[in-house]
This record gives C-alpha cells, structure tokens and sequence, in this order.
C-alpha cells in the first residue's frame, strides 16, 4: 500500500488541525495522522482563554501584548515571532468566531475579554472555562467539512528522512495492528508537549513528546528544553487543571495560616503575576511549612456561588469530583504541577525546521514566543497563528515539488527494529522506568534546580536509558497494545529528560521556569540572553547556543 | 489501602468472559486509576482507551457495576465495598479488544450534519443570553456514554434510523447558534430519526457533563420538527409554493 499526500500533519489537536485546514485552503491535499481521535486531543483540556489585543474590555494594542509576552517570557522569547503573534491574533480569533467559536460576550455583544496573568490589560478572550474544547470542536467540523482524510488512533514512530529531505512517516496502526509508512512533500509535527516526564502534570497520558523526539532523532535541534512550566493551581495527586480563570475572576491563594502569602512576593499583581512567579511561592510556603499535606489553598468563597457556578462551573466540577470539595464552601488545595513546555523543536516563524520539508507548530515546537515563561492564554493563540502560517508554508512549498516517497528499506529496517522488540521474552517492563523517570524528573529538575541535583538527574537517566534498552513488551498482540505504545513512548521521553537536564546544567543563570536560588538566583543577561539547543549526536545529547532576535525590548528587571 | 476485586471483561468480537483481578486501592483513586494498575501489575495484554485523566476528553467510557461511565470520573469509594466491581465495555458498541470499542459509527453519523453556515453579512454582534443558551450543549465531550444508554440503540439497534442523544445535542447546538442560516429540521425527522426518541430521558441521566438532553435539546427539537413539517398553514404554504412555476417560489 502507497499512501501519499502534499502535507501530512502529525497530531490533531489546534495547531494541527489549523495547520491543515490553511493547507487545504491552499489546494494542498492534507493528511492528518492522530494516536487520537482528534477532539480527544489534549488542547481540549485548556481552560481559560486565548489572548489577542481585541481592545473590546479596555484600550489594547498589539505592542502593549508583545511588551507583556516579552517581560513575561523573562527576555528569552524571539521578539520577532512575539510581534507576528500579537499583530495576527486578533484576526485569527474572528476567523474561529467565524467558524462557530461561541466566546463569552460583552454587555453590548462583542467577545468578552478577561485579565490574566502577567497581562497589563484584560485581553483573554474566552468560552466560559472551556475554551480549548471549544475550539477543538471548531476546527474538527472544519476538518470534516473540507472533508480532510485523518488517520485516527495511528501512532508515528519514525521520520523518513532521505539526502536531508523529509518524506513521510512511519507509523504503527493502533487499531488493527501493523507498520506502514505514509509519504508527503511536506511534514508538520503537531504533537503537543511532554508533560509526561513528570509524574504531577496537567497533560493526558498522550503528550509525550513524540514530535520532538521524532525531530531530534532526524537531527533537529531543540531548543530551550530547560523551561518546563510549573502551573500554580492542579490537584494531588493526579495533576489535574484548575484554571488560571479562577484567579482572573479573583480568588485568593492562601497558606496554611490562611494568609495571602503572594503579598510577600508579588505584592502587586498578587495572584494575577506570571505561573513561575506564583509557583515558586507556592513551593516556598509548602517548603518552608506553611502548606497542608504538600498544598496551598485556592479559595473562591468570597467570589459567591452565582458567578462560581456561571462563570467557572468546569472546576466546581473538577474539584468536587477528583478531591471531593466544593469550592462555593471549602477552598481548594492546589500545588504546582508540570504543565507546558516552553522548549521544543527548533523552528523559523513560519515553522520550518532545519530540515527541508519538516516543520512544526504549537507546542511541540519553540518559535520562540514563550521564552523561558509563558504567560496564560498564549498558547491557544500560538496554536492557531502558527499553526496556521505553518500550514501555509508548508502547502506552498509541497505545491512546488514533486512527489517523494518513503523508501521501502526504511520500513523494513523499522520493521526489524519492532521485531527485536516484540521478540524480548525477558526483561523490565517500561511503566517501571516510566515511573522512576517522572518521579526523579520531579524531584531533581523541578520548580527549583541545584546543580548537584541536575547532575545526578542526568546520571539517572542514563541508567533508566541503559535499562531501557531491555525493555520487554508483555503484549505480543496487534490490536490496540497499550503494551508496546507506552514502550515507544518512554524511549521518546528518555531522550527528550536528557536534553533538558543538558540545557539546565548549561543555563548558569535563573530565568522564567530555571529558577537556580542556590547558586545563581539573578538573570544574567550578558552571558545567557540566549537560547540553549541540543542535538543528538551519536546517541547522546550535544549543546549548542543560539542568540535571541531583540527588535524593541531590552532587557529590563522582571517584578510584578 | 485496602483489597477490592474487580470483574474485567475480556475478549474482542468473537466473545470474551469476566478475569478476576485483585488490587490493593488507596483512597482517592478512580475506577481508571485501578484498571490502569491492573494493566501494570498482572494484566499486561489488556486493552484501554483513556487520556486525559480529568473527564475532559471522552476517551474512557466503559459500563461500570453496569452503568454507563466515565473510568476517570468514577471514584472507586462511590462503588458499593462487598461485591467486586465490574468493568465492561459500552454495550451498543462492537467490541474491538477488552475494554475498547468501535465507536467510528459516530464519527459517521457527525459528517452528515450540515456545518455552522453563519449569514454572509452578520455583524457578529451576539447576546450573552445566546451563549448561555449554546454553552450546555458545547460542554459535550463526545464520551457516547448517551449513545451506549439509549436504548433504541443500545436494545433495538437501530443505528441506522436514528443519530441518537450525542447528535441531538450536537444539532441543537447548530440551530440555536443565532446566526446560523441552515434549517435541519427535516433532517431530523428523516435521516437523524428524532421521531424514534421516546424520552426516557436515560442519556441524560448518565451524562457526565450533566447536559439536559431530552429537555433542552431533543424536546425543543421535536418541538421545532412539529412546528415545520406538521403546522397546517407551513403545509398550505408549502403545497401552494409547490403549484408556483419555479422562479415564483
């Protein structure tokens, strides 16, 4: 079997999807290749909103969007891909109202926009507090409407790369069993992040980092893989979001003494400064005692039961259900939790990587507007911008060429590879590797890093990689192995756990999510206003450096 | 921690039996918490759909003591503690392998509604009053937990003559959007089989978003049905326009 297209994108969440309606658009014949059924994506599980410079609550503009994104990314962001973000997004949130995006309204019917943190204006729009489902509903009736062939519950293992050209993918069919490879022009890896190295994480059991792994593997750098963000308010012990929302509708962060404690570091915005500046508080109260059974508290008691039930119903239900409180009586217990992924593929602003005819977009990649911090509601409108100038690149270049094919050797060497897997009679299982890599990953590169704790991180990884190496799969089976899914899936986070301890023992400075208290708690602007990148060579992470594109901005002390 | 036993059902399409597990459980954790423990420790080959882990994706829909839910949303202290609990997978389904079932059939069905279609010269002015009207059927998460309950699915199998619960929220999320153009009331009452709800008002009961199906999406569309295709001045209107010559209608 021969399957080709232009474009194929590479995971269906909303820098996917929007990716590939923009190529159609553009006459390309697209291909959506999903482990998931795509509105099971994990954009879905966004909550709060979506920035763009809409102006509709009070006087915005795009510059004074760019300004906060730069300051909140602590310098780190490219202020190039930060001013096309900002400039374009206001459009691109009337093209998905356009499509049916139902967002929440002003008193005169205009979209509804919200403070968040970090933002000097309230400039996140939003539905309800469910703004990511929302939206991936949006995109898949405009997927089916363009009638856009996907490939559901099929899991892409390998890159084609052939003379430095990318031409296809091999992938493992989920359903039925069995490798095939998929040819394109072009490839846009959409695959979201790797919140799955952690064991306390906000992500679904998917987001492990396939796209980055795939690229890094085919020799593209990453970039600032260091820079996990921590967010503030998820619930023990399975990470579940609490969303951002609740503190932009006001509530309170408390301590055990029931103090407002973010007035000892953050006196200003209070709780609506950035993720890393509240969870590094929240870690210090818990640290230092003053959190219960390792949590603060999230209290909305004062915001009264109407607005909780009109405006933040979703998490009324999350608490009530996952820690049995309900937040219109009783505070929620919170705690910091891995949530996004700063760092990733190393991409241009229209999502090129160094590859020809490999890109990336959303999450998986790092453009990079996010820098070392980023700020709430910028990665819903980084899905839609980028993916969509990433679409449009990656049609047009795909339109000019002829087609390639995936060459036959490469699936049957990945073939053997797969049978020297399942052919392992004896060995370790990999949940229990999986387990250790995200219990260490928490306790040794978490919200704050010790150059001691980094390097034996680094250590145990390389011993989780050796025993990895011996991985047996139970299931021997084809139809939905779980089994051997989740095998392939921790050789991905293994490799990606390598570059961030790399990229954290580089980084000699304390910025956005690297937050080094001990040995280097200031920003050092002069030697580290840049962005670390990793290779993989020859079986090991190698680290380069890369300069930040300043337009307007210089570096100025980050408070809130 | 304390013992609990659960009856995992096992098999694909050719039949299957109930495997007994036992399991040592914490406090707090969820049927998909143990289900996912089992598959670790002694039940490597069986075969889930899950995700998110926090209700918002849809994906881990099974029967649980025999009731429709999610495996996420369920905690295991809701379950009665003297009798194992059962797992099974969505009976209105065809099972694919353990717990995992072919739910394509949907995915079919939710390409023949018509799109959002918005009047080409709306000013994109919208009350909040309209949101709020739309924002309980956009909470749907897609878990065809309401799919599996109905029982003109689930007993009579007639997949073929009716959309089911999912799908009428999904149309009543299309035509009350307030600039929506489309009418699909007559395909409601043909292809989509509205007719055949008889408001038992059971896919409601098991909806995990606590979405009001039958009151405020299937009643209000039956309501509509009734109002376009039986209204006796709409059909005098409709015959006559019939008799005009075609560039009069």
């Amino acid at each position: 079997m021969t399957v080709t297209h232009d474009v194929l994108v590479v995971g269906a969440g909303l820098a996917g999807m929007r990716a590939a309606i923009e190529a159609v658009g553009l006459g390309a014949d697209v291909g959506v290749v999903s482990k998931l059924h795509p509105v099971r994506s994990h954009s879905s599980a966004a909550e709060g909103g979506i920035n763009a410079a809409l102006g509709n609550a009070s006087p915005d503009s795009p510059e004074e969007h760019a300004y906060d994104t730069v300051k909140g990314s602590d310098y780190l962001g490219d202020q190039d891909a930060i001013e096309i973000l900002c400039r374009e997004a206001p459009a691109d949130v009337y093209q998905l109202e356009n499509w049916g995006a139902v967002f929440s309204r002003t008193e005169d019917g205009r979209i509804a926009q919200r403070p968040f943190g970090a933002a000097g204006e309230p400039r996140t729009a939003y539905a309800a507090d469910i703004t990511g489902h929302v939206l991936v509903n949006v995109l898949y009736e405009q997927l089916v409407k363009r009638d856009i062939r996907v490939y559901e519950e099929v899991f892409v293992w390998k890159l084609a790369v052939d003379d430095g050209v990318c031409r296809g993918v091999i992938c493992w069919d989920l359903l039925h069993g069995g490798l095939t490879a998929i040819s394109a022009k072009t490839v846009i890896l959409c695959t979201g992040g790797a919140g799955r190295l952690y064991v306390g994480t906000t992500n679904a059991y998917a987001c492990t980092g396939d796209g980055m792994a795939l690229a890094l593997r085919a020799g593209v750098p990453l970039k600032d893989m260091e820079m996990m963000q921590f967010h503030p308010t998820t619930l023990a012990p399975s990470g579940v979001l609490i969303t951002e929302g609740c503190r932009g509708e006001g509530a309170y962060l408390l301590n055990a003494d029931g103090d407002r404690f973010l007035t000892r570091y953050a006196p200003h915005a209070m709780e609506l400064a950035s993720r890393d500046v509240i969870s590094r508080a929240e870690q210090t109260e818990i640290d230092e005692g003053r959190g219960l059974n390792g949590n603060v508290l999230l209290d909305l008691r004062h915001l009264g039961a109407e607005r909780i039930l009109e405006n933040l119903h979703g998490t009324r239900e999350l608490a009530m259900t996952f820690v049995g409180v309900d937040p219109i009586e009783e505070p929620i217990p919170v705690r910091p939790g891995a949530h996004y992924h700063m760092g990733g593929v190393d991409v241009d602003v229209w999502g090129r990587t160094e590859i020809d005819g490999l890109y990336a977009a959303g999450e998986c990649a790092c453009v990079s507007v996010h820098g070392a911090n980023r700020l709430g509601g910028n990665a819903l409108m980084e899905t839609i911008t980028y993916g969509r100038r990433t679409g449009r690149h990656a049609a047009e270049t795909a339109l000019g060429r002829q087609p390639g094919t995936v060459r036959g050797s490469a699936l049957s060497d990945a073939q053997r590879e797969l049978d020297t897997l399942l052919g392992r009679a004896e060995g370790e299982r990999p949940w229990r590797i999986r387990d250790e890599l995200g219990e260490t990953m928490h306790e040794n590169f978490g919200i704050f890093r010790r150059e001691e704790q980094m390097q034996r991180q680094g250590e145990i990884v390389a011993g989780l990689r050796e025993r990895f190496e011996h991985v047996v799969v139970d299931d021997k089976g084809a139809v939905f192995n779980n089994d051997l899914t989740q095998a392939l899936e921790l050789g991905f986070l293994l490799e990606l756990a390598d570059c961030m301890v790399v990229g954290g023992l580089a980084r000699k400075e304390s910025r956005g999510a690297h937050a080094r208290p001990y040995d280097y708690p200031n920003r050092d602007d002069a030697n580290y206003m840049k962005h670390t990148i990793v290779r993989w060579v020859d079986g090991r992470p190698v680290l380069d450096w890369k300069p930040v594109t300043v337009t307007h901005w210089q570096p100025e002390e980050r408070t809130y | 921690m304390s013992a609990r036993s659960f009856l995992i059902w096992r098999g694909d399409a050719d039949g299957g039996r109930h495997a007994r597990y036992e399991l040592e459980v914490q406090t707090g954790m969820v049927v998909l918490d143990a289900v996912l423990a089992i598959q670790r420790s002694t039940a490597p080959d069986l075969a889930v759909r899950w995700n998110c882990k926090a209700a918002k994706c849809g994906s881990c829909a099974a029967e649980v003591n025999g009731r429709p839910r999610l495996m996420c949303k369920t905690p295991l202290d809701t379950l009665p503690e003297d009798v194992p609990i059962t797992v099974e997978p969505m009976r209105a389904f065809p099972i694919i392998r353990d717990l995992v079932t072919d739910v394509s059939w949907n995915y079919e069905v939710n390409k023949r509604i018509p799109p959002f279609t918005p009047k080409p010269d709306a000013d994109w002015s919208i009350g909040q009053e309209d949101v709020d009207r739309m924002e309980e059927f956009r909470k749907c998460i897609e878990c065809f937990l309401c799919q599996d309950v109905c029982h003109v699915l689930r007993d009579h199998r007639l997949q073929s003559q009716y959309f089911g619960p999912r799908f009428m929220v999904r149309v009543a999320s299309l035509e009350m959007h307030p600039l929506d153009t489309l009418d699909r009331r007559e395909l409601l009452a043909g292809d989509g089989g509205i007719g055949l709800c008889n408001i038992t008002k059971c896919c409601g009961d098991v909806c995990p978003e606590h979405i009001k199906i039958t009151d405020n999406a299937i009643i209000p569309l039956k309501e509509r049905v009734v109002d376009r295709l039986y209204d006796p001045v709409a059909i005098a209107v409709r015959s006559f326009r019939r008799r005009l010559p075609l560039q009069l209608r």
